[in-house]
């Protein structure tokens, strides 16, 4: 019987690192170096729930291989009396489980409870004298440990970052994150290579960023309201052409109030919308705002040098 | 044995606080309904300004806070106090000034903050004549409770006594430390701190606001009803000694943790993190007891409402205590902080343990009071299973949409630009949790107004036991006997308690507050940062008046992914002229620290006219009344005067010409908005220009050049 329960458990438990040793892959695939605890496990909700879900399957697994074995032992005692089972010490013991339950408890039993009850009586309320659950003592303890521990490390040694350290830090990764990525694709677009696209394809993709992020300042046309100039005439304020254009959406114009869009659009987004604001040209929409700024005449001419914003 | 004495309990105090506790619950929560329909509906605010989020927000907070639970308070006070010390209340007219005095400051209330009138400091938002009326009737209480005490018939105070004690003393504290002020009028005032010292006092109060007002008492409350109610002894007589000293010295220093990654320095932000830590304990104390308590009664739970209650109210207390330490790990509250999941938090204990402890009392004292039985423990029965659905489907949501929300705004694309670079699209995405959780909400009240009926059916026609009889014998001076516990000396001297609960509470508080204001290195100062223009300042008081900070932060904390959004994180020196400050706890919409210069004024104007012209899908409210309302200038002498006596550098006699100033200031912005076409009738002298002028003056004060050296 004992030896069965000692199968059974090595069979649950090496079926349990199996599907771990699979998962552990993807793990190391998904973590990416320094990401938090907490922001790795919101990352891969579906593999914590997926270990979570695994790890209830393996107590449940120990609870049904425990029922069978009660079952088999009602057999048994049935069957050969309860002197048999004594002698060949079939009968319960005491689990570990709750033997270590009845240690972090310590709870005295209900049948007991009038030996520790106080002399006290709050308007019929008693109170017991039971001791403090050794857990609890135990978890405090570690909490006021840890609390030292913490206020050691970030504070009285050389190891722990402070804010602006640790602010450093991430931005110095993933500046190298980025130039690495960025070192993959020779073809980024910038302000001074962009090229105006003509593609009807890449222009309407340009057109559905146009209309969700700007439109609100520089009309459903791109007539202009009275936020932003028209943008279908030949005046501009910041220079026309794409690469002007380009450089305007990405980095912005703060004082004249135009945003930076770098932080919310890839660059090869703000071709996409830059070729198509050009495409507007002409178009000569309904109620367009008055002309602001200067006629531009030249075409693929270097970004004008003065434009506002550059890094 | 000594001289058996005949006395009475008043039960008619009971009785009105227990009314104004279901009165003023069903208008807290329709208030928040109000509030939460209003973020998938914008026009929920009926287009008036008393009735918009930014207004009612504070409303709802303080109603169930201060109204609801507090209420609750004095309901299970009044009633557990007399009979654990054997004595009628101390002062029956100190009782009914108690209760009429606490129903007008809500009234107060209930009328100023529609009206904008606010300090802006969380649950503190009372300006400061209610602050000086709610300093009066609690000391009334205070005396009404100690006078009781002196004069009870029992030896010990029992642990729910202490509680009571330990609530007086704390809140007393902190209501006056963090509503020291100058008025300016009867309406407006300024503190005396500012910026970071503000901040910190603020969330040392407000964090404590939770411990001592909802927390505390309730334990208290906890300690009488579940027993009473279970007709158990209480688990542990140690446990309760031990939870009670080592909560209120703990509790006291967790503010900061609702100030982690901002401008605080990081030794008191690490204080913060380590005493929430150490409070798991403490508080799980409290949950240990109260449900060991239940040991022997659970098959009575399955039947009995008013235990089924309780048992969830004490279980939501202990996942809210371990939740709450949790979410003060730095890295875990980098994620949580200004979104949903702290609200969910919040009403887990709110809804949970305030709310269903309440009920439970409601359920078991009314009927006692009233020498009758529940009308029905069937429709009891049903509103415990609503509420408890309600609970869920009010928090679970929420949980979610703050975790989707967090990640959304930290999620970069390999090109090293934000994957969801327009806040709004954050938004819109959580809106379907937002609407389930006003599906919570709903359910919820609908379970209160079960309880109405059913506790409305138990009372009708009985008589209340105004006076009940009960007799004891004389308090005897007992001599203390060999072999006493050591803790039953200071139960007999409830003096000495309240004097080294008060010492207790003070440590904490002061070592944390007392450097801030000393130690001036904690602020480091830039030579840029310069008060606000008059024009400025009005425009900021506007942003007050409207409760902007309900869903704007101000504070940009060093995070790429922040940093990326707004621009570079706030210093604490640059927040030294903020009376108060506004740093804000929620952004459900963006952080406005960087937004000064990020827009054109026409932008603005736009926007606060009609928030989905600028940006679409957007469930800001319109605020056309700041467009067609005329600036208050007549207060401008007034405030300079009053912010020059708190120590902003204003000349002596700005206070003259600094309406000059605010209009040369106001027609400059007046001619840009004309330029972009904008055409209204003296533009110059709305409020519009004023709170334009502040946000174009957010966080300008450091150019780029100057930070790098900092």
């Amino acid at each position: 019987m004992k030896n069965n329960k000692v199968k059974y458990f090595i069979s649950t438990l090496s079926m349990l690192f199996l599907t771990m040793a699979v998962w552990a892959q993807d793990a190391a695939v998904a973590a990416t170096p320094k990401e938090g605890v907490m922001e790795w496990m919101l990352h891969n909700m579906v593999l914590v729930m997926g270990i979570l879900v695994v790890l209830g399957a393996f107590v449940s697994l120990l609870y049904l291989n425990n029922m069978l074995l009660q079952i088999q032992k009602v057999r048994l005692l049935e069957e050969h009396g309860v002197e048999v089972m004594e002698e060949v010490k079939l009968l319960d013991e005491e689990s570990w489980w709750s033997r270590i339950n009845n240690k972090a408890w310590d709870l005295v039993p209900l049948e007991k409870e009038k030996d520790i009850l106080l002399d006290h009586n709050y308007d019929g309320i008693k109170e017991l004298d039971n001791v403090l659950p050794p857990w609890w003592v135990a978890m405090f303890y570690i909490s006021i440990i840890y609390g030292i521990g913490y206020l050691g490390y970030y504070h009285f040694s050389d190891y722990g970052l402070s804010s602006h350290e640790s602010y450093e830090l991430e931005m110095e990764e993933a500046e190298q994150a980025v130039e690495r990525y960025l070192a993959t694709k020779a073809d980024m677009v910038n302000e001074s290579n962009v090229k105006m696209l003509t593609d009807e394809s890449e222009l309407s993709l340009g057109q559905t960023i146009f209309t969700t992020k700007c439109v609100s300042c520089h009309g459903l046309a791109g007539e202009g309201n009275s936020i932003g100039p028209n943008l279908t005439d030949e005046y501009w304020l910041n220079g026309g052409g794409i690469k002007n254009v380009f450089k305007t959406i990405k980095y912005g114009v703060p004082e004249k109030g135009m945003i930076s869009w770098k932080s919310q659009l890839r660059a090869s987004d703000m071709q996409r919308v830059s070729s198509y604001i050009l495409s507007l040209q002409g178009t000569n929409p309904a109620n367009p705002k008055d002309p602001q700024g200067e006629t531009w005449t030249g075409e693929d001419e270097e970004a004008t040098e003065d434009a506002i914003g550059m890094k | 044995m000594s001289r058996i004495e005949q006395f009475s309990y008043d039960n008619a105090i009971v009785k009105k606080f227990a009314y104004a506790t279901i009165v003023f619950g069903v208008i807290g929560m329709l208030v928040g309904l109000l509030a939460a329909f209003q973020l998938i509906y914008p026009a929920a605010n009926l287009g008036l300004a008393e009735t918009t989020f930014g207004r009612i927000r504070p409303l709802h907070t303080n109603a169930a806070i201060f109204a609801f639970v507090g209420n609750g308070i004095f309901m299970g006070v009044y009633y557990s106090l007399q009979r654990l010390l054997k004595a009628r209340m101390f002062s029956d007219f100190l009782s009914n000034f108690h209760f009429w005095g606490w129903q007008v400051i809500i009234l107060a209330a209930a009328i100023t903050l529609p009206l904008g009138i606010t300090s802006a400091k969380e649950y503190a938002e009372l300006e400061w004549p209610i602050d000086i009326a709610i300093a009066v009737v609690w000391v009334v209480f205070g005396i009404n409770m100690f006078g009781t005490i002196l004069k009870r018939r029992e030896n010990h105070l029992y642990v729910a006594i202490w509680f009571f004690i330990a609530t007086w003393i704390t809140v007393t504290v902190l209501h006056i430390g963090n509503n020291i002020e100058l008025p300016v009028n009867m309406w407006k005032s300024y503190g005396v701190f500012a910026g970071v010292q503000d901040a910190l006092v603020q969330w040392w109060y407000g964090h404590n606001a939770v411990a001592f007002f909802l927390t505390t008492p309730y334990l208290g409350l906890m300690y009488y009803f579940v027993p009473k109610a279970a007709n158990r002894p209480v688990y542990s007589y140690k446990l309760s000694i031990i939870h009670f000293w080592a909560l209120i010295f703990i509790y006291i220093w967790a503010g900061p943790h609702h100030l982690l990654y901002t401008s605080l320095p990081d030794w008191a932000q690490s204080l913060g993190v380590v005493f929430s830590l150490m409070l798991i304990a403490p508080s799980w104390g409290g949950m240990l007891n109260g449900l060991l308590t239940l040991r022997g009664a659970w098959d009575r739970v399955r039947t009995d409402p008013v235990l089924k209650f309780m048992v969830v109210a004490i279980t939501a207390y202990g996942m809210a205590t371990l939740e709450g330490p949790m979410l003060s790990i730095k890295s875990v509250n980098a994620i949580s902080h200004y979104t949903d999941w702290t609200i969910g938090h919040v009403h887990i204990g709110t809804l949970g343990w305030n709310g269903f402890l309440t009920f439970g009392m409601l359920y078991w004292l009314l009927p006692k009071i009233f020498n009758t039985k529940l009308h029905s423990v069937k429709l009891a029965n049903a509103h415990f299973w609503i509420g408890t659905l309600g609970i869920l489907f009010y928090a679970i949501p929420l949980y979610f949409a703050g975790w989707t929300q967090s990640l959304m705004w930290k999620e970069f694309l390999p090109e090293g630009i934000l994957k969801y670079g327009n806040f709004l699209e954050t938004v819109t995405q959580i809106l379907p949790m937002y609407a389930l959780r006003a599906l919570g909400g709903t359910l919820y009240l609908g379970g209160f107004f079960v309880m109405i009926y059913n506790l409305y059916k138990t009372v009708k026609g009985q008589t209340l036991l105004a006076n009940e009889a009960a007799e004891a014998p004389a308090r005897e001076i007992v001599v203390p006997h060999k072999g006493e516990h050591w803790h039953r000396w200071i139960e007999r001297r409830p003096v000495q308690m309240l004097v080294i609960s008060l010492v207790l509470v003070l440590i904490g508080g002061l070592v944390e507050i007392a450097p801030m204001m000393l130690v001036e290195d904690n602020v480091p100062k830039i030579e840029s940062v310069k008060p606000y223009t008059p024009l400025e300042l009005q425009g900021r008081d506007l942003y007050i008046r409207e409760g902007c900070l309900g869903c704007h932060s101000q504070m940009v904390r060093p995070f790429r992914s922040e940093t990326e959004r707004y621009g570079e994180y706030s210093k604490s020196g640059e927040f030294i002229y903020d009376r108060p400050f506004l740093w804000g706890s929620k952004r459900t919409g963006p952080d406005l620290h960087r937004v000064g210069g990020k827009y054109p004024d026409s932008w603005h104007y736009n926007h606060m006219l009609d928030p989905e012209s600028t940006s679409p899908g957007s469930i800001m409210p319109p605020y056309p009344w700041l467009i067609t309302d005329d600036l208050d200038m007549s207060t401008t002498a007034d405030k300079i005067n009053v912010l020059r006596t708190l120590g902003t550098p204003y000349e002596d006699g700005y206070d003259e010409i600094a309406n000059d100033d605010l209009m040369a200031q106001a027609n400059q912005v007046a001619k840009r908005l004309r330029a972009d076409g904008i055409e209204q009738d003296n533009l110059e002298t709305k409020e519009i220009v004023a709170i334009i002028a502040y946000l174009q003056r957010l966080g300008t004060d450091i150019k780029p050049s100057q930070q790098a050296n900092q």
